[in-house]
């Protein structure tokens, strides 16, 4: 799985880190980057989930 | 606890499911959507997708996992709790251990039973149905200025419709204050929106509805005619339930009804003073009574909820992000920018309560928030 971040989109809502922690975090400007280099299956619903929450649809999932 | 039902399939309810899986919780869930389409997101409805110049498949929302069973196309009637069953529209009963109840709100609508031809703004197909309408459209009348009415105008105006407003009230007034609703209804003005104060509201005239009345009798005409007068909870099919409803089903501080039963989003209220029940019907508060319903089906201990009071939105050239809660009285503080210039940052101080507002300030919105609080 990979995710796709549309960094222009992004408004730092801060929901998907909220809810994927170890998938999502806000950078020192504020805005979303991933935590982690690869999103193993472990991480796949913590980083789905995660995508699914942002309002602006700036996350998308790749199976 | 084996067998998890979630009634309805929009953003509470999938964010629900999300969460029991990230939660780590492995049992059966079941989601059970009224709607065709599979879930998707409301936020661009009144914007891209009802203008036709963003493509449909853009507010779908990222798939629930595969463990995830999502039934679209089926409409619960009635809920048995005795039996720990939903009756569906089919007759099926869908049995349940535990219950997630997001079936979130539908429109007001104004016309007469059997009038065709009211437009409202709700699920994909409504702003679909608006999409192929405004084609051969040059004329619309929006009735209700609220945030949705608004934006429908804005979006329709920017299609280049000639867009009249109506509504019983100020438009914005009563939701956003003196201040806020001043500006943004002067660039609406400015765009060359028209606006119709009906303080004794309006009935649709037409069948199919080709524009509407006002309590003096004075008429309006357009090719389009679309309602935002406000949501009604779907709540119906829980009147025999016993469970506690008041203008919503209502919800304690950690999103529990009963016993292993939980809500989420536009459906929930809550008793904010007593005997003072509200609904928070924004995406934000969706997705996190989402989370909570999720939370407390695992554990009756969880803590409660954090509120959040934050919702945004995006009409007449004008990017709004307000958080902290409602209303805006008086004048602001300007922090940063100038309103004058149409992009700020504003505060909002009364007692110890602080509400911050960006217009067309690009700012994480974690910061803004940060700004504010209660």
């Amino acid at each position: 799985m990979k995710i796709d971040i549309k960094l222009p989109a992004c408004e730092g809502h801060g929901l998907c880190a909220q809810t994927a922690p170890g998938v999502y975090e806000l950078d020192d400007e504020g805005y979303v980057r991933l935590v982690v280099d690869e999103i193993t299956p472990d991480l796949e619903a913590a980083a789905e989930a995660g995508a699914r929450v942002c309002p602006v649809a700036a996350l998308a999932v790749r199976r | 606890m084996n067998k998890v039902v979630i009634v309805g399939g929009s953003i509470a309810g999938v964010t629900a499911a999300g969460s029991l899986r990230a939660l780590g919780w492995t049992g059966e869930i079941t989601v059970l959507s009224e709607e065709k389409d599979p879930p998707y997101s409301r936020v661009p409805l009144s914007k891209g997708i009802l203008a036709g110049t963003e493509p449909v498949e853009s507010a779908v929302l990222p798939a629930l996992p595969d463990d995830v069973q999502v039934r679209t196309g089926v409409r619960a009637v009635r809920l048995h709790t005795e039996g720990k069953t939903v009756e569906l529209d089919n007759g099926e009963l869908v049995p349940y251990e535990g219950l997630i109840v997001a079936t979130g709100a539908r429109p007001r609508r104004l016309a007469e039973v059997g009038q065709a031809g009211e437009h409202v703004v709700r699920t994909l197909s409504d702003a679909e149905t608006i999409a192929s309408a405004v084609l051969g459209a040059r004329t619309a009348i929006v009735v209700g200025a609220g945030f949705l009415g608004m934006e429908v105008a804005s979006t329709l105006r920017h299609h280049g419709l000639d867009v009249t407003v109506i509504d019983r009230d100020p438009p914005l007034l009563r939701l956003l204050g003196p201040w806020l609703a001043d500006l943004i209804v002067g660039r609406a003005t400015a765009d060359g929106v028209r606006f119709v104060l009906a303080p004794n509201g309006v009935e649709l005239i037409g069948d199919p509805v080709r524009g509407v009345i006002t309590g003096p009798g004075e008429e309006f005409f357009a090719d389009l005619v679309v309602t935002a007068a406000g949501d009604l909870p779907n709540v119906e099919w829980l009147e025999s339930s016993g469970l506690p409803l008041a203008g919503g089903l209502v919800v304690d501080d950690r999103c529990v009804v009963a016993p292993g039963i939980v809500a989420a989003g536009d459906v929930a209220v809550r008793e904010v003073l007593p005997g003072l029940f509200r609904r928070t019907p924004h995406w934000t508060n969706a997705i996190v009574q989402g989370q909570a319903a999720a939370r407390a089906m695992l554990d009756s201990d969880t803590a409660p909820y954090e509120p959040d009071h934050y919702f945004w939105t995006e009409q007449f050239g004008l990017d709004i992000k307000i958080a902290g809660e409602l209303p805006l009285e008086g004048a602001p503080e300007v922090v940063a920018g100038d309103p004058d210039e149409l992009s700020a940052l504003l505060q909002w101080r009364r007692d110890d309560r602080i509400v911050a507002v960006s217009i067309n300030h690009r700012m994480p919105v974690a910061r803004l928030k940060a700004m504010a609080h209660a």
